[in-house]
Parts: C-alpha cells; structure tokens; sequence
C-alpha cells in the first residue's frame, strides 16, 4: 500500500510540494483576500513564453526559467496597465487578451523548437521532474517568500481590508503590492514542474478559496490554506503514481476541488447543510 | 495653528479640480469640509495626507508635518470579507509605531481595550468583520482612530449610512478630541445636525471655495453660489430655518 514511498522521484515530488505548500499558501490566501484570483489565472498564463523562450535559448535550467517567467510577467503587466490607462479597454479584458497571445506565444515557440520536453508535462507538471534544480529553486522560493511575508504582512493585510487607510499612513504604498505580485510570479514558477503552467495557480486559489468557508482569523485561514494544500499534493501524487497515465498537475488540482467542494457544502461559511439550520443570516 | 492653507490649487496631474482655497485650522477646531459631488472634497483629503500633490498655493503644517494623521476614509473602499476580527481592526491603529515586528506593549494593549471600551465595541470585539453592522463598524473605525492618538484626525463622510445612537455617541467622541486639542477636519455630505458640532466651514464648490465660521459661510447665497443648493431649495431651508428662529423667539418672548 506504501510502495510509493520506495521510489526516489515520489520521495523527491512530496518533499517539494511540502515545502511549496508553505509558501504558495499565503501567497494565495492574499490572493483571494484581495480578490487577484483571476488576475493571478491570467498571470499564470502570462509567464509561458519567457520560461519557454528562456529553455530553448538555455536548456532546462532554473536561471533561464526564472529570467524568462519574470521578464514576461512584468511585461504583461506592464502592458496591461498602459492599455488599460490610454485606451478605452478595460484592465480585465487587456489582461486577458494578453495572457491568451502570451500562452499561445509559448506553445507556438515550444512546439516549432521541436522539444525534448513533452508539452504534456510541460503543461500539466510530471511527478518525474523533480531533480535537484527544482529542489533548490523551491527552497529558495519558499525562503524568499515566507522572510518577505514576515516583513510585509502589517502593511499587505492592512492595504487588503483598507486601501484608503495604507494610503494615508505609507509613504511608497504601492511597493507592498509590487512586491506582493512578484511573489506571486516566483511561487508559480516554483510550482511550474509539479503542476504544469496551466495547473500550477490552481494550487495557488483552490485551497485558499476552500479554507476561507471554514475560518474567522487570519491566523486560521493561513493554517488551514496550508494544511488543504499540502493534503492536496500529496494525495495528488499518490494518485499520479498509481494511475501513471494522469499528470501530477490534474491530479493535485481534482483533489483540491474535492476539498474545496466538501467545504462549500459543509462549511460554516458555505452552505453549511451540517449546520443546524438557523433563521436567515444577517 | 496646526494647518494653514494659501490660495491653494488642487487637482490630478496638472488639471485643477478647484482653486483659491484658503482656510486655517487650530488645535482643538473641528473643520467641517461641505460641496457638492466632485467640488474637490476627496482631492482636498488626498492632499492633505499627502498623497496628492499640489498644483498651486502653499500648504503649511505649523509645528512640522505631524507624526501621524489618523484617517478614517469611506467605508465603500472597506472590504469586510476578510476574515479578521473587529479586534483586528482597532490594532492597525498601533501598527505604524510598531514597524516591522514589534509586538503591542502591555500599554499598548490597555489603550487597545480602553479605545473598545470608549465606543462601545468591548463586547463584541472578537466578533468577525463580516458579522459586523454599518454602526458596529464605524465604532470600530473611530476606536482604531483613537488608538492612532494623533494630533490630526481627518474623517472622510464618517456618518453616512449611521444609526442616530451611533452618531450620537460618535459626535460625543469629536467633541472630546476637540477639548484635548486635537485638530477634526471632518468632510460632511449633507448638511445635519453634525455641524453643530463644527467650529468653521470650509465650503468648496464650481471650482472655489468659501470659508469662514458656520454662520456666515453656509448663508443661503453661499450655497446658492457654489452649487450645493439651487435656488428654490435655499429659498425653502431659509423658510424653514426662519419658522425655526421665529418660534424659539416667540416660545422666549411669552
């Protein structure tokens, strides 16, 4: 019933996707909390030419993976912004025309290299991929992410619940959020070999959205977002290693969506049918 | 003086939303901010906290740029689907003392609980945001406000939408920032009850402004003028007002 745990690549996949969860954890509970979740989809997206671009210049190597995401989030972002501000499109619909040439861009690119990467796990993330790059740069993303959440959290959860009220007290308010959105471009690249690119924010929203039914604390919520999404990868896995056709990334997403099910009709918050039911709530 | 304001112009990037305002506040004043939707009220706020810049005039903080302005903005930029507790709310009040790490002092912690006392939100201070009422909310607000203890407290249309026991007991809590000397400038979206509780107006609208103590600042024509009344419901509050007058003098009179 264990034998997965005699393989060295499962050992290697739920160890990283442990230290992944405390950090794309609170990453994606602010993420929702600041209502980003489809900006985040769409940044997810976004980042696929430049990790795409960087491994047919460089080969499969974390520097050039790393590069690549983040020279084409920020241009996105930055596009976006410029469109939404001087022309008359809003900022949902050019973030999203963006990120869909982007992600058409990357697989355009991967295919006609002709890839000794098979798009499959480049899109959906391999339990195999795990060598000891994505390792370090797990580690490394988690370091960066849970020192900077450590620094930044008074001002982020203060910029959340009160926009107006950060303003009025932070000299350079919108560094939090800059910093905030290149967290989360780090974390889904740090996910982007479990999961695939088109999975790999699905790890990022779903625990965060099911473990918001459940809690009243921020304390809690950041708990509980850990605990769904470390549950997630590793019964993902174990799912991806008996039905060695599905890629981890599905995988790992089904089973956040059972969670997340489970929550929305059990939760206090949710629909709440193991609650008592109770005259209409205020 | 705390804050004196010259012929100033204020607008975004360059485009002037209302000129020619000059007022002075001082401390213990309570400032009362009246104009009609866009007459430059929220650019006002914006710069005063200093995050808009001015396009003309002089701005002058008497006694430096204070520490700290306590604001309290619009609760429609309030999100309240967060899961924290009201408790929470009146903390972030301490937190720009704290910087990064620091943790609230014993004597932090007691003027957290004595700000939740004061308002009335003691009983219900860990009940969640979500929970919460618009006047439960508010008394939060104005608890966190207190917590922030500055010498400058700006409140953006902090009555709209309020139950009158919450006004009441929030206006009494203006009147004792204002007897320890602590400079109100309150912006107000309709003329109420509130005013009397304000010691000058400053009256923005088309583009100018007007300011002056309440009686000879909110006349009739004055609003008239700068477009927050028009003319036949200035005409109908100076009937109304005067009814008012002539019945409290006749009540003296007999």
């Amino acid at each position: 019933m264990f034998e997965w745990l005699e393989y060295e690549f499962m050992l290697r996949a739920l160890a990283a996707t442990s230290v992944l969860s405390f950090s794309i954890a609170p990453v994606g509970a602010f993420l929702v909390l600041r209502r980003l979740s489809l900006a985040g989809e769409a940044m997810a997206h976004a980042i696929v030419p430049g990790i795409v671009i960087g491994f047919v210049i460089a080969g499969l190597s974390v520097a050039s993976m790393i590069i690549g995401g983040l020279a084409a989030g920020i241009t996105v972002a930055l596009l976006t912004s410029l469109l939404a501000r001087f022309t008359i499109i809003r900022e949902d619909a050019s973030l999203a025309s963006l990120y869909l040439i982007s992600l058409a861009l990357g697989i355009f690119i991967l295919s006609a290299a002709g890839s000794a990467v098979p798009l499959k796990s480049f899109l959906f993330g391999s339990i195999l991929g795990m060598d000891d790059e994505t390792l370090y740069l797990i580690g490394a993303t988690a370091t960066v992410t849970l020192v900077s959440f450590a620094l930044i959290l008074r001002p982020l959860v203060t910029s959340t619940i009160d926009p107006v009220f950060h303003e009025s007290r932070s000299s350079r308010p919108g560094l939090v959020v800059h910093w905030f959105m290149f967290l989360v471009v780090l974390n889904l690249l740090g996910a982007f070999k479990a999961l695939g690119t088109l999975m790999a924010v699905g790890l990022m929203i779903l625990p965060a959205t099911a473990a918001r039914y459940w809690v009243s604390t921020l304390t809690g919520y950041l708990v509980l977002t850990f605990l769904f999404a470390l549950a997630s990868c590793w019964a993902g896995l174990v799912l991806s290693f008996y039905a060695s056709e599905v890629p981890s990334g599905p995988a790992i997403i089904l089973v956040a969506g059972a969670i997340f099910f489970v929550s929305v009709l059990f939760a206090p918050q949710g629909l709440g049918f193991l609650r008592r039911r109770r005259p209409s709530p205020r | 003086m705390v804050l004196s304001a010259n012929e100033l112009t204020l607008g975004y990037r360059g485009q002037a939303v209302v000129s020619n305002v000059s007022f002075h506040v001082a401390a213990g004043d309570v400032l009362a901010v009246v104009g009609h939707n866009g007459s430059g009220k929220s650019t006002l706020v914006k710069t005063i906290l200093g995050t808009l810049p001015l396009i003309g005039g002089e701005l002058s903080w008497h006694g430096g740029v204070p520490s700290e302005i306590a604001f309290l903005g619009q609760r429609s930029e309030f999100d309240t689907r967060v899961p924290v507790r009201l408790r929470d709310i009146v903390e972030m009040g301490a937190w720009s003392r704290l910087g990064f790490a620091g943790r609230i002092d014993p004597a932090g912690r007691a003027a957290i609980e004595a700000a939740m006392e004061r308002t009335g939100t003691a009983a219900i201070a860990d009940t969640p945001l979500h929970m919460l009422s618009a006047g439960q909310l508010q008394r939060a607000l104005f608890a966190r406000t207190i917590v922030q203890d500055a010498p400058v407290i700006l409140l953006d249309e902090p009555f709209t939408a309020i139950d009158q026991s919450t006004e009441a007991d929030l206006l009494a809590l203006i009147d004792q920032w204002s007897g320890e000397g602590r400079a109100v400038i309150m912006v107000l979206h309709d003329l109420s009850a509130v005013l009397q509780h304000c010691h000058a107006a400053l009256l923005l609208g088309r583009g100018t402004a007007r300011f002056g103590p309440l009686d000879t600042t909110l006349t009739p024509a004055n609003l008239v003028d700068l477009a927050y009344l028009t003319p036949s419901q200035a005409a109908w509050q100076e009937r109304m007002f005067s009814r008012d007058v002539d019945s409290l003098s006749g009540g003296g009179d007999v």
